[in-house]
């Protein structure tokens, strides 16, 4: 599904150099570097608690960084985090928004947190909420919500995507659409960080995954460069000749449509 | 710089709709306040009630129905007549204050002479003081009917002179009240559960995401409410003067007065919601500050009624500052030299509070 240019031309737009993160003597971040290249889907892996959102919160400026350094297109996030929100967008894991203001508002609002006019109109039709521009967050679905949340995190053109687990919890019909609409974004040129717990929708999206476990990058490489070198060593998983699997059935008997609420 | 002055009021616009379109929020700080105005106004506790007195007329004759016509037009007197067995009863369970019988045969005969008669009066113990005071009134007026039926003069032995003057009522004690309470709520409430509410929905990390400072936010939503206040202000004074109250004193003082003492409240508010982690936690705490001075910084009843301990502590109150000010602005006129003191109290009650809020204040 993944139509990925030659990952390994482009200029690294984001440089990780042995970031760390301590909570009292929890080590959430412990010695994490690695390189993201322009136009580059990028995943971080790994289970719950494996430091894989402080480790995107430190580089989004969002969080302060007790070691090492993470430079996004050229800036410091320890140093600068202001000027590197300013050129990054961030869609957050469970985040919400002034609750009485209809989406177009909304938009436009974020714009100006960016100096930025938003083109409203084009953001919602780019996610597929047209026809919501004047419904409140609070009456949107799952999926909407998510969808509307990558829109805000547009608002600015920015030059790097990070999206925070964007299809937790949704069906799958929603999941499908919106691995749709990531796939859109990095044709339009975005570079895009994600992570995510789910192993098929790494395989679908992302040219190469770091996976992580207990705040260290234990694996990265792409995802058929990572499977081909567990094969290598010699595993084998009982085999199973289906060519289909339960996800298949479903999305068969009940469409791709997406479903609104 | 334009840049930052447009992020401000685009900030501004949006907490203020945010508040605006909040039904819950609108109700309690708009019309909580105009209902009770309204009702206190309607109902005017503070008017002198009137006496209700029960007339029994045995006698029926022209002189009685001419006595009971002259207690009629006695203003604070409201007559009942009916029968001996009703009023009496109507006495005992409190609706009359008196009740009057004229005896068979009463003819309006002076004391001493031939066929006197004097009339009977009833009383409650449960009432004994309206039951007195319409008593004299009832004397009185039989006492005149005498010296005009005796040929004397009609005129009234005691003249009265109106001095003009501002009838001071419990609505225009009330109104100042009223306008302190609410800048108290505003302040402290709207803050307290907006701002917290933000925090929990995730509204203010989403803010972070983006290069503004999140004190552009923290700012808009201080002056967002302090406009919203003195618009309620406004609403709450226009009611307030429809129903008799005067503005003796100048309505920019009032104003002024309800920014300073805003500022207080909204202080404490950011405080309140700055500490709190959830509206668990901010309700109790926010009910904590507001509730005792609802009730002891003299809103709806003058805090000389108090014990006198309990006076000299609550009037170091924030809103007994206010009220008091707001009173001597509204009914007496008073200037700033006048209610200095009381601005001083709430300065020292701001910076006390903004003190607090910024040692409280947590982000996240």
């Amino acid at each position: 599904m993944s139509v990925a240019p030659n990952s390994t031309t482009g200029a690294p737009i984001l440089v990780v150099r042995d970031l760390r993160k301590a909570y009292g003597s929890l080590q959430a971040v412990d010695g994490v570097s690695f390189e993201v290249r322009e136009g580059e889907v990028f995943g971080i892996l790994g289970p719950n608690g494996a430091g894989k959102t402080t480790t995107l919160e430190m580089i989004e400026g969002m969080r302060p960084i007790d070691g090492g350094t993470a430079t996004v297109d050229g800036l410091d996030a320890g140093s600068e985090p202001r000027a590197v929100k300013a050129r990054i967008g961030i869609q957050l894991q469970s985040s919400s928004f002034f609750d009485e203001l209809n989406l177009t508002e909304l938009l436009v609002l974020f714009g100006h947190l960016y100096h930025v006019q938003a083109d409203a109109p084009a953001l919602l039709e780019q996610v597929g909420l047209t026809e919501k521009a004047k419904a409140r967050v609070r009456h949107l679905s799952g999926g909407q919500k998510q969808r509307f949340s990558i829109a805000a995190a547009l608002v600015n053109d920015p030059r790097i995507l990070f999206l925070d687990e964007p299809t937790t919890g949704l069906d799958p019909q929603a999941r499908r659409h919106m691995w749709g609409l990531i796939s859109e974004i990095r044709v339009r040129g975005h570079t895009v960080i994600l992570t995510t717990h789910n192993m098929e929708e790494a395989e679908a999206l992302c040219d190469r995954v770091a996976i992580m476990d207990a705040g260290k990058i234990v694996a990265l490489d792409t995802p058929d460069k990572l499977i081909n070198a567990l094969l290598d060593r010699g595993f084998t998983k009982e085999r199973r000749e289906r060519l289909a699997n339960l996800e298949d059935v479903f999305i068969d008997l009940t469409g791709h449509e997406l479903r609104e609420d | 710089m334009a840049g930052r002055v447009e992020i401000f009021w685009h900030l501004f616009v949006a907490s203020a709709k945010t508040f605006l379109r909040d039904r819950t929020a609108v109700f309690f700080s708009f019309f909580l306040p105009l209902v009770i105005m309204l009702i206190f106004g309607v109902l005017n506790f503070g008017a002198a009630a009137e006496l209700e007195v029960g007339v029994v007329d045995e006698a029926g004759t022209a002189s009685s129905q001419g006595v009971i016509t002259a207690f009629g037009q006695v203003p604070i007197l409201t007559i009942t007549e009916g029968s001996r067995e009703d009023e009496l009863a109507a006495l005992e369970e409190g609706d009359r204050a008196l009740v009057v019988v004229f005896p068979e045969g009463w003819e309006l005969i002076p004391p001493g002479s031939d066929g006197f008669q004097p009339l009977t009066a009833f009383t409650n113990e449960a009432t004994a003081q309206e039951g007195q005071t319409a008593l004299l009134v009832v004397n009185a007026v039989v006492a005149q009917a005498l010296v005009t039926a005796g040929g004397g003069s009609p005129e009234p032995l005691v003249v009265v002179e109106e001095v003009a003057g501002r009838d001071l009522g419990y609505i225009d004690f009330l109104v100042p009240g009223i306008l302190g309470l609410t800048i108290m709520q505003l302040g402290l409430f709207s803050v307290a559960f907006g701002f917290v509410q933000l925090k929990t929905t995730g509204t203010l990390r989403r803010l972070f995401a983006t290069p503004t400072s999140p004190n552009y936010f923290l700012g808009a939503q201080v002056s967002s409410r302090l406009l919203i206040t003195i618009v309620q202000v406004l609403i709450l004074l226009g009611v307030g003067i429809w129903f008799g109250v005067q503005l003796v004193g100048s309505i920019f003082v009032v104003l002024a007065l309800s920014i300073v003492g805003s500022i207080v409240f909204l202080a404490m508010g950011f405080g309140v919601a700055g500490w709190a982690k959830n509206e668990n936690q901010a309700a109790p705490v926010a009910n904590l500050i507001s509730l005792p001075m609802m009730f002891l910084s003299g809103s709806f009843f003058p805090r000389e009624a108090m014990p006198e301990f309990l006076q000299q502590v609550t009037r170091f109150l924030p809103l007994t500052y206010l009220n008091d000010a707001l009173r001597a602005v509204i009914n007496d006129g008073a200037g700033l030299d006048v209610i200095g003191p009381d601005i001083i109290g709430l300065a020292v009650w701001a910076v006390i509070s903004f003190v607090i809020a910024t040692r409280l204040f947590k982000w996240e």
